[in-house]
């Protein structure tokens, strides 16, 4: 790679390295005023801050530089107590960090710099910024400049140096410190002063006893010389004499300096910066107080105080000295992959599941037991593969979570209403692809529960709740399924209004009484969510039927509680990971299904007494089933029962049950064999089938045969609906 | 031999562009991503240099100098120290800490490279 091409990857590095930190601000601001200590929020958000002031600079992206700067500066006022978290503040800094994201967002476009718009609305933050500075407003904007020359001069400079006897030690070394002199200019002459050397036997050979006078051509200005000596110079005696200084200058170097007078003399009469008589001259006429004796470090120190030495050295000392408390901000040691080369990634081994089912098959048919073994720890290896491979592709919900922190803020200030958010869980791990569809339904959710579930301030405080609304995000895991809970502390569903509504629309019978959970399960009915009729649940344009729909699409289910007075609860179950699942092969006549395995309680053969019912009895359970043969009118070998063909016979002549559970209760499936378990690689139906009920996508089985998906929910659902419509059109069997 | 040297920074960013302008300039760079990450890079191979960060998670730079200086191996190695002009404080910290040299973030890839040159001969 290019230089060029080298620093165009490390400006990519920046962009997504400053998005990244950006959202890290955005939810520390966010979560500021919640916090009781919020010192290690500051702490992140100013090193948030900082790193991206600080990487700008290195990209001399100078706009950039400029606005984090001010924004830097009240964090670190804030940091150091002076300023206190408050919600003006908060709602100050917030559009900053908005600012900061587009200036990065526009340099990922290729913007380098900033144009007219960006830079009032630059200044406009900065001015709303300004009161938190104090004094400090006045503070110069900092801008990355390469070190500048002071106007050209000519003559000799003399340089005396005497090293601090640590310097070794500090790991600075007198050669290095030259060798760059020489970068600056030509150095005439050199004299090593060996005086400070002890005898062999005292002598300690980390310290640094030497001293140089040095005599140097340039045209560099003194803060350039004396930037050389920066790292050293307040551990040694350093004093630059400009070109053609007076006399008394030089006399005022000897005498400062520990060494005999007449020999530092001699050695600046031999450099050509003194004549003898100028020496002698000068030392005589300020003869008085020598300061001999003195030890030279001090006077090092007050000649530093009198040179141009910087000031806030000593000021900072002064400062308190705060330690931020370290963040325990994730920095996991991480690589980025291209999304895409993942699902690529996915897909072989997808292929590769299937390839394998083919060649277990095949050593099946060929009852090679060696192949078998082989093919088994093939199976094991792809599978572990597989997990590996999703496992990839698996990230903390917490990001997603944390977007709310915003919205809640934003939605509670346009309702009135003072509602924070409580997030718990962000570390739970799901498909990258099932965070990318959840924020739609979630968004609605949580608009909703804040809209309609959590009360007004006055109702609130009559119900003798706290006048602040909760409500919880919240996420786990629970056997091979992501649940994410939705929970507000508001006056929950409205149990009677909603069954009302839906006698009145027909969707239930009048005089049937469903369960309270069948009654909230309404409320995702289509057209049951509009405004008026049932005033505390309805959406902003979207009904809670299309959350419905955007979970189920996602093979996810929706659980609802609700006290009411107390809150309301939803529960969204979601699969891990939407590409390959446990599932369970199982045939009806010549046909193959696939249940889900995390749908699946257990497996049993159908009691021979239950023939002609619908339902059986399960360890003294009434278990409802439903005969898939029939449902789907595929030809079950039970219907012919008498059928004598060679397969028939083999297989046996039971039915067998597979039960399931949707929704909190049991359905059986009655089906004509288990095949066992089975890696599906799901593929999606074609549009074709997009009205089939119950059947969610399809898979290849090792033969090369098509076995097709059960989406139990909505199979149990349809299958309900279906036999309901039936009993109420032969009204006497409601009846009995 | 190319002399090397030890970038610690937080910001992939910052650790890119210093090895780019430290490469170009004939060293060898070694990474580390925090004063934890550092410490394991200190392993008693040859470093001429440290240029560490200080405001990091896990380990900061205070921390990893102290540590990094009670190593023999490195005692002696000069540590450039990336502050910026509102940490004075820390400056002062890392230099009692046995920092020495120090560059004020923002920088410019030539300022660092002038800051290198002064602490370790060509």
């Amino acid at each position: 790679m290019s230089f060029d091409e080298e620093m165009q990857a490390a400006l990519e590095t920046f962009v997504i390295e400053s998005q990244e930190l950006l959202q890290t601000m955005e939810d520390d601001l966010l979560s500021l005023e919640q916090q009781t200590d919020p010192s290690e929020a500051i702490a992140a958000i100013f090193r948030a801050a900082h790193t991206i002031k600080g990487s700008s600079g290195l990209f001399g992206l100078d706009h950039i530089v400029r606005f984090t700067h001010v924004v830097e500066s009240v964090l670190d006022a804030l940091r150091d107590g002076h300023l206190s978290v408050s919600t003006e503040l908060v709602a100050i800094l917030l559009p900053c960090r908005d600012h900061i994201a587009l200036l990065v967002e526009a340099l990922a476009e290729g913007q380098e710099t900033e144009d007219a718009a960006q830079s009032q609305t630059g200044d406009a933050l900065l001015r709303q910024l300004r009161p938190y500075l104090g004094e400090e407003s006045a503070v110069a904007p900092v801008k990355a400049t390469a070190p500048t020359n002071d106007p050209a001069q000519t003559g000799n400079w003399h340089i005396s140096l005497r090293f601090g006897a640590d310097s070794f030690r500090n790991g600075m070394d007198p050669l290095a410190f030259i060798s760059y002199l020489g970068t600056l200019g030509s150095i005439v002459t050199l004299t090593t002063l060996t005086d400070a050397l002890p005898d062999a036997a005292d002598m300690n050979p980390e310290t640094s006893y030497l001293g140089f006078e040095i005599d140097l051509q340039s045209d560099v200005g003194k803060e350039a010389i004396e930037g050389v000596f920066e790292f050293v110079r307040e551990d040694s005696i350093i004093h630059i004499l400009p070109p053609n200084s007076s006399i008394d200058s030089y006399i005022d170097l000897i005498r400062s300096l520990p060494e005999d007078e007449q020999r530092l003399g001699e050695i600046l009469i031999h450099s050509g910066v003194l004549t003898r008589r100028e020496l002698e001259a000068g030392l005589q006429q300020q003869g008085q107080p020598t300061p001999e004796g003195s030890p030279p470090q001090q006077i090092g120190s007050i000649l530093v105080e009198t040179q141009s030495v910087p000031q806030p050295l000593v000021d900072a000392a002064l400062e308190k000295q705060k330690q931020a408390k370290e963040s325990k901000a994730r920095e996991n040691q991480s690589i980025r992959v291209d999304a895409e080369k993942l699902d690529i990634l996915i897909d072989l081994v997808g292929e590769l599941v299937i390839s394998c089912a083919a060649a277990n098959l095949r050593a099946v048919q060929l009852k090679d037991s060696r192949l078998l073994e082989t093919n088994a720890e093939i199976i094991g290896l792809v599978e572990e593969v597989r997990d590996s491979a999703l496992k990839l592709r698996m990230v903390p919900i917490g990001s997603t979570f944390s977007r709310f922190q915003r919205v809640v803020r934003d939605v509670s200030a346009d309702l009135g209403k003072d509602i924070s958010l409580v997030i718990t869980g962000g570390e739970t791990e799901v498909d990258k692809s099932v965070i990318e569809h959840i924020g739609d339904p979630l968004m609605h959710l949580v608009r909703n529960s804040m809209d309609h579930g959590i009360e007004a301030a006055a109702l609130r405080a009559e119900r003798g709740k706290p006048a602040k609304g909760t409500l919880r995000l919240n996420a786990y895991h629970e056997s091979g399924t992501i649940v994410i809970e939705v929970s507000d502390d508001g006056g929950g569903l409205n149990r009677d209004r909603i069954l009302a509504k839906a006698i009145e629309r027909g969707l239930v019978q009048p005089g049937i009484t469903p369960s309270d959970k069948e009654i909230y399960a309404l409320i995702f009915e289509p057209g049951f969510s509009t405004a008026e009729q049932v005033s505390n649940l309805s959406g902003r344009g979207v009904g809670m039927d299309v959350v419905n729909q955007n979970i189920t699409a996602l093979r996810g289910t929706i659980d609802i509680d609700s006290v009411p007075g107390e809150g309301t609860s939803l529960k969204i179950r979601l699969p891990l990971t939407l590409a390959i699942i446990d599932g369970f092969l199982i045939s009806i006549g010549h046909s193959f299904f696939v249940i889900p395995q995390d749908r699946i309680i257990e497996c049993l053969e159908m009691p021979s007494t239950c023939n002609n019912y619908d339902y059986m009895d399960l360890r003294g359970e009434v278990l409802p089933f439903i005969r898939l043969g029939a449902l789907f009118k595929l030809d079950t070998h039970n219907d012919t029962a008498e059928d004598t063909t060679p397969r028939n016979r083999e297989a046996s002549k039971r039915e067998n049950v597979v039960v399931v559970e949707y929704a909190g209760s049991k359905t059986g499936l009655v089906v004509d064999q288990l095949l066992g378990e089975f890696q599906t690689v799901i593929k999606p139906l074609g549009k074709l089938f997009n009205h089939v009920q119950g059947i969610g996508g399809s898979t290849i089985l090792g033969s090369g045969e098509v076995a097709l998906i059960i989406d139990v929910p909505v199979l149990v659902r349809h299958y309900s609906q279906r036999e309901q419509a039936a009993l109420r059109a032969v009204p006497q069997y409601a009846c009995a | 031999m190319a002399k090397t040297i030890l970038v610690v920074d937080d910001s992939a960013s910052v650790r890119q562009v210093v090895s780019i302008a430290l490469k170009s300039a004939g060293y060898d760079i070694i990474e580390g991503v925090d004063g934890k990450d550092a410490l394991t890079k200190l392993n008693g191979q040859k470093i001429h240099l440290i240029i560490s960060d200080v405001n990091m998670p896990n380990m900061d730079g205070i921390a990893f100098v102290k540590a990094a200086k009670q190593l023999p191996a490195y005692k002696f190695t000069p540590v450039i120290m990336l502050t910026t002009e509102s940490q004075e404080a820390k400056k002062l910290e890392g230099q009692a800490a046995g920092a020495k040299a120090w560059v004020v973030k923002p920088f410019q890839p030539a300022q660092m490279l002038a800051a290198v040159s002064k602490l370790i001969l060509p």
